[in-house]
């Protein structure tokens, strides 16, 4: 949910809210006042009458009308002076229509000249009702207007208030550590903001700063160690040179020479990723990928015709493809010998090259791990001696020389997938 | 044959001029630019072996100082970075050849003959070792003067053995000189193995000495002894 949404959301709900509480006891108050109005109009009335019927003895006996109307009826008893306040409904003829009205009765009994007397004042509740109505609609019309009305200012406001926040949001999408460089915020008006954007400023400048210390940690400290490699190897075959060495002693050199060529391989693998990651290798060329795809399967073609693999070619001689020349073939190497090292003997390796991709799969047995990780560092199935970078490197020249790398297993096949991007992929035309 | 050595870690240098003395190498050694520049001007190498990497400046100095005179001295590059740049930057300006840290001290010793090899145009350039005669850029060995042609990989392995007589050459290095990036490939082993009995058959076949000895568990030697 958006924050604009949310806030909105939350100052309806309780808009309506209010707006139902008030509406109800705004009628509630306009009935009571209207109501309290009418019966209080009644007893002025009574008032009225009673002055009259003082000045005029008699009186009572004529007709006389005060509201709408006054009935006054002998009764043969006084029997109380208790005064009466009540709403009835009276039918009536109006129109050709018998109608249902409302009336509200005042009562009371009153001796006038010895004489009792009930008198009745009648008041038609009608109009008072449809103002009511009139006014409690009108009250809601215009709380509805308002709150749509603070509803759209409201967004409006917000969204000019969470402007900065978003182009905040908007910069920090755009940030690549890999590339580095400053994240830049436009200043706002409001402190908070600033703020936010200051520490998102020193928080990326630091993650940044951490990422080329580590960047150039791992690369100096992979050079670093080439020297004492060498030193280590020198020694060794020196010593293997010496006479009379025993059988057993021959085996210790030979693991150690083992290790140190492990370490040596790892070393030169680390380099060359970091120095991908440092765009080292930035210059472009374009590449006949088919024309290299041969010479390197020439010169893997001992390794192939070994494990008598039955190779397939798809090439399409016509196309180069926008990349760095010097990746372009350690791509290409990588891919196929991890092909060939991992494909059973008498196997196929099939290699289809064509203006989308390229696509190298071999057969072997399904991987002990997960075809997803495959591209990690440092993640191998089987092969001990494998040092496992090889299709990291693979990966992160993928990366850095916009190509779409994915890997499948299907019908007993291991398939590497390159998507060119089309842009870069050039025919040529004869 | 007269090698300096220009390398700053003593070790390694050690074991360098122990290496190339065994290989019949005659070895000076500087260990930083000021006194291999002092050295070059003094005296006249065949080969020097440098490392570009030195306390007191660029090892690329040195050949640029190299190149205002007029000389035979082939130039082997050692670097602990395996760049590109610096690579191209040193053949460029005058290097012979380029190698990274860390190698095999066989593959060093082939590299500073080759060198030389090339650079004496006028010396000879063929290889021999008792009954046999190997030239550098044909495919052929000679036998007792009798021609057997030999595959790029037979002629490499043993330029690279000749290189390297009396030496126990592990099969890694042997398998770095043959095959370079694709060394760890899967079974490069077993085709050394398989050079090897074929290139030993070629000799023995036509009246050569069997001077190729397997190294139990290491690797080869070839060797009269």
């Amino acid at each position: 949910m958006k924050l604009l949404n949310l806030t909105n959301r939350y100052y309806i709900v309780i808009a309506l809210f209010l707006l139902l509480i008030s509406v109800s006891f705004l009628t509630y108050r306009v009935i009571y006042l209207m109501d309290k109005e009418i019966s209080d109009h009644m007893r002025y009335e009574k008032m009225q009458i009673e002055k009259q019927i003082a000045l005029q003895p008699g009186i009572q006996d004529q007709p006389f009308v005060i509201g709408d109307r006054i009935q006054i009826d002998p009764i043969p008893k006084f029997t109380t002076f208790k005064v009466i306040l009540r709403d009835t409904t009276v039918l009536l003829s109006e129109e050709g229509k018998i109608l249902k009205v409302p009336y509200r009765i005042l009562s009371y009994e009153q001796l006038i000249s010895n004489k009792s007397y009930r008198i009745t004042l009648w008041r038609r509740l009608t109009e008072n009702r449809d103002l009511g109505r009139g006014l409690v609609s009108t009250i809601i019309l215009v709380a509805v207007d308002i709150i749509a009305c603070f509803y759209f200012l409201n967004r409006w406001f917000s969204s000019k208030v969470w402007r900065p926040f978003y182009r905040a949001i908007n910069v920090l999408k755009k940030f690549d550590l890999q590339k580095g460089g400053r994240v830049l915020f436009q200043r706002s008006n409001v402190e908070e903001f600033n703020t936010l954007n200051a520490e998102l400023t020193k928080l990326t400048d630091k993650v940044t700063r951490d990422y080329r210390n580590l960047r150039e940690f791992t690369e100096n400290m992979s050079h670093e160690t080439q020297t004492p490699l060498a030193i280590i190897r020198s020694k060794l075959e020196l010593l293997l040179q010496s006479e009379n060495l025993k059988e057993e002693q021959i085996g210790h050199i030979r693991s150690t020479l083992d290790s140190v060529n492990r370490l040596s391989k790892m070393n030169k693998s680390l380099i060359l990723l970091t120095r991908i990651e440092n765009e080292q290798y930035a210059t472009e060329d374009l590449v006949p990928l088919g024309q290299l795809l041969r010479n390197q399967l020439e010169s893997l073609d001992v390794f192939i015709e070994s494990k008598e693999l039955h190779v397939q070619t798809h090439i399409d001689d016509d196309i180069s493809v926008r990349m760095n020349q010097h990746l372009a073939d350690i791509l290409l190497t990588n891919l196929l010998s991890n092909a060939i090292k991992y494909s059973t003997r008498g196997g196929e390796l099939n290699i289809m090259l064509t203006t989308q991709r390229l696509v190298i799969s071999n057969s072997g047995p399904p991987m002990t791990i997960p075809g997803e990780q495959i591209f990690e560092r440092f993640k191998k199935g089987d092969s001990p001696d494998s040092v496992g970078l090889g299709l990291a490197i693979v990966k992160k020249i993928g990366g850095h020389c916009n190509l779409q790398l994915h890997y499948e297993y299907t019908n007993g096949m291991h398939c590497f997938f390159v998507e060119f991007r089309p842009e870069r992929v050039v025919v040529r035309t004869v | 044959m007269k090698v300096l050595l220009v390398e700053d870690e003593k070790e390694l240098l050690q074991s360098m001029v122990t290496f190339l003395k065994e290989s019949g190498m005659v070895c000076e050694q500087a260990t930083d630019l000021s006194s291999a520049l002092e050295k070059i001007d003094l005296y006249d190498y065949d080969c020097i072996v440098l490392d570009i990497g030195l306390p007191d400046g660029n090892g690329l100095t040195l050949i640029e100082e190299m190149q205002k005179k007029e000389h035979k001295t082939g130039i082997v590059i050692v670097s602990a970075r395996n760049s590109l740049d610096d690579r191209l930057t040193g053949l460029n300006i005058g290097a012979d050849d380029y190698i990274t840290k860390p190698f095999y001290m066989p593959e060093l010793t082939a590299r500073i003959k080759s060198v030389v090899r090339r650079r004496t145009f006028e010396g000879k350039r063929e290889i021999t070792y008792h009954e046999l005669r190997v030239l550098p850029d044909e495919m052929v060995m000679y036998v007792n003067d009798k021609m057997i042609s030999l595959t790029k990989k037979e002629h490499e392995l043993l330029m690279y053995l000749l290189s390297n007589p009396n030496k126990v050459l592990t099969k890694e290095s042997i398998a770095e000189h043959l095959w370079g990036d694709h060394a760890d490939m899967a079974d490069s082993f077993d085709f050394i193995y398989s050079h090897i009995k074929n290139l030993r058959k070629k000799i023995t076949d036509n009246g050569g000495k069997d001077y190729l000895k397997s190294v139990y568990g290491v690797g080869y030697k070839f060797s009269g002894e």
